[in-house]
């Protein structure tokens, strides 16, 4: 490992600077990575490629939810079970799979790849925001649910989307925030639970 | 330990993914100024950061370390202010990117510091989101050393009701031949921005255009991206 990349063969210096676009790993990393697939794990290897391969090639964006799709359509907005009146709106594909565990949501999704971000200079042109408006617009949608993140972000782009899509007369709602389940007041951090007093509802 | 900073009260201006579970946040002190800190674990699902460390809440900050980037190792929510929401939240990401690019790393600005409390403050209470924000803007550049003297012009002549005024980089107020010249501004609305009265709706849009020609002039290249996220959501 004391060889400098100079020295290393082409294949083998690709490989490293390739796994090197994964989050969080830098050059060590890298090449450790690297040298245990090559040494001690070649099918894994293979089954690498082939996922990467695979997945570049066949992995288009769905045309109704935005996800990552290998049809035009996905299975989700496909399937004639879901209930096309209800569209929630999340940042992340890993947001959808979220709401999809609970097994207690039936609608349809949008997923906007990402968030409002102003000061990384992410904007509603970079992320696309006309896209969900027409999707929202299909005449058979009649709630949108705000499901985007309560971090500053997310707030800003849930409140911009209620504004675009209320204007457009449909109705608009956000999942609420608070104690979380099975939460005792003495052990929630004190901005969850002042947030929860501001939130709070009638009962 | 010189290095250690305890409990100082700030605010967080930005934070962003660091490495892989980490997340690097910019901070503005009170007594430190601007600087970029490391809550290591902090995008960790169960760290007690991750719920802390918002913009727009005031927070009691520890680090250690030096370099350009120090330690985080306590954040304390101080209380008080409710959460920025809707409209006024792009206002508050406007005064972070202001302090982002126009503060200098490591400098203390206590005046400046306690007019960004107070804005966040005023907006939360539904103030005039313009009024707070034209406030700010003259006490940064105040802060910064960039307040132009606007009571007087650039050779020293008092500013009349009456007449207009061209506002010119490396120069400042110049007077206009006459008329109505494009981007002048009335001498009554320098009057009333210079005595900080924004009572009149014209004063807060002429002291806008004055305010973004000032800052555009101090930000040199490159726009403010919360003002084209706002041109954008318009086009929408």
């Amino acid at each position: 490992m004391n060889a400098t990349a100079s020295d290393l063969p082409e294949p083998l210096a690709a490989l490293i600077d390739g796994l090197r676009a994964l989050p969080g790993v830098g050059p060590k990393s890298a090449a450790r990575m690297a040298f245990h697939l090559l040494q001690r794990d070649r099918s894994g290897a293979t089954r690498l490629a082939d996922g990467l391969r695979g997945a570049l090639d066949r992995l288009i964006h769905c045309e109704r939810c935005n996800s990552f799709s290998e049809a035009p359509v996905c299975g989700l907005c496909a399937s004639p079970r879901r209930d096309a009146r209800q569209l929630a709106v999340v940042e992340m594909p890993v947001d959808l799979n979220r709401i999809e565990e609970t097994h207690g949501y039936s609608g349809l999704y949008f997923v906007l790849m990402g968030r409002l971000s102003p000061l990384d200079g992410i904007g509603p042109r970079e992320l696309g925001l006309e896209r969900l408006i027409r999707r929202a617009l299909d005449g058979v949608t009649e709630e949108v649910i705000l499901a985007t993140n309560y971090t500053v972000e997310g707030e800003a782009t849930a409140h911009y989307l209620g504004e675009l899509l209320k204007s457009r007369g449909l109705k608009v709602t956000r999942i609420a925030r608070g104690v979380p389940a099975g939460g005792e007041l003495e052990h929630v951090d004190a901005l969850t639970l002042a947030q929860a007093l501001v939130d709070r509802k009638n009962y | 330990m010189a290095d250690r900073v305890d409990q100082a009260e700030s605010w967080v201006l930005h934070t962003r993914p660091y490495r892989e579970t980490s997340l690097l946040v910019d901070v503005f002190s009170r007594e430190h100024g601007r600087l970029s800190l490391v809550a290591r674990g902090g995008r960790r699902p169960q760290s007690s950061l991750r719920a802390r460390l918002l913009a727009f809440q005031p927070l009691s900050l520890s680090w250690f370390g030096k370099g350009a980037v120090r330690t985080l190792h306590a954040a304390e929510w101080q209380g008080g202010l409710r959460d920025l929401a809707g409209g006024t939240l792009i206002c508050g990401f406007y005064l972070n990117e202001l302090l982002l690019r126009l503060l200098p790393p490591e400098d203390a600005h206590a005046t400046l510091f306690d007019a960004y409390g107070a804005t966040l403050r005023a907006l939360v209470a539904g103030e005039t989101p313009e009024r707070c924000l034209r406030r700010f803007e003259l006490v940064l550049l105040e802060e910064m050393g960039y307040a132009e003297p606007l009571h007087q012009t650039a050779a020293g002549a008092p500013i009349e009701a009456e007449r207009r005024y061209c506002w010119r980089p490396e120069t400042g107020l110049v007077e206009t031949a006459g008329g109505d010249e494009d981007g002048s501004y009335a001498g009554a609305m320098l009057q009333a921005l210079t005595a900080g009265d924004w009572s009149h709706p014209a004063v807060l849009q002429g002291s806008k255009l004055l305010m973004r020609a000032l800052i555009a002039h101090h930000l040199g290249a490159g726009q403010l991206h919360t003002r084209q996220l706002l041109i954008d959501l318009n086009t929408l």
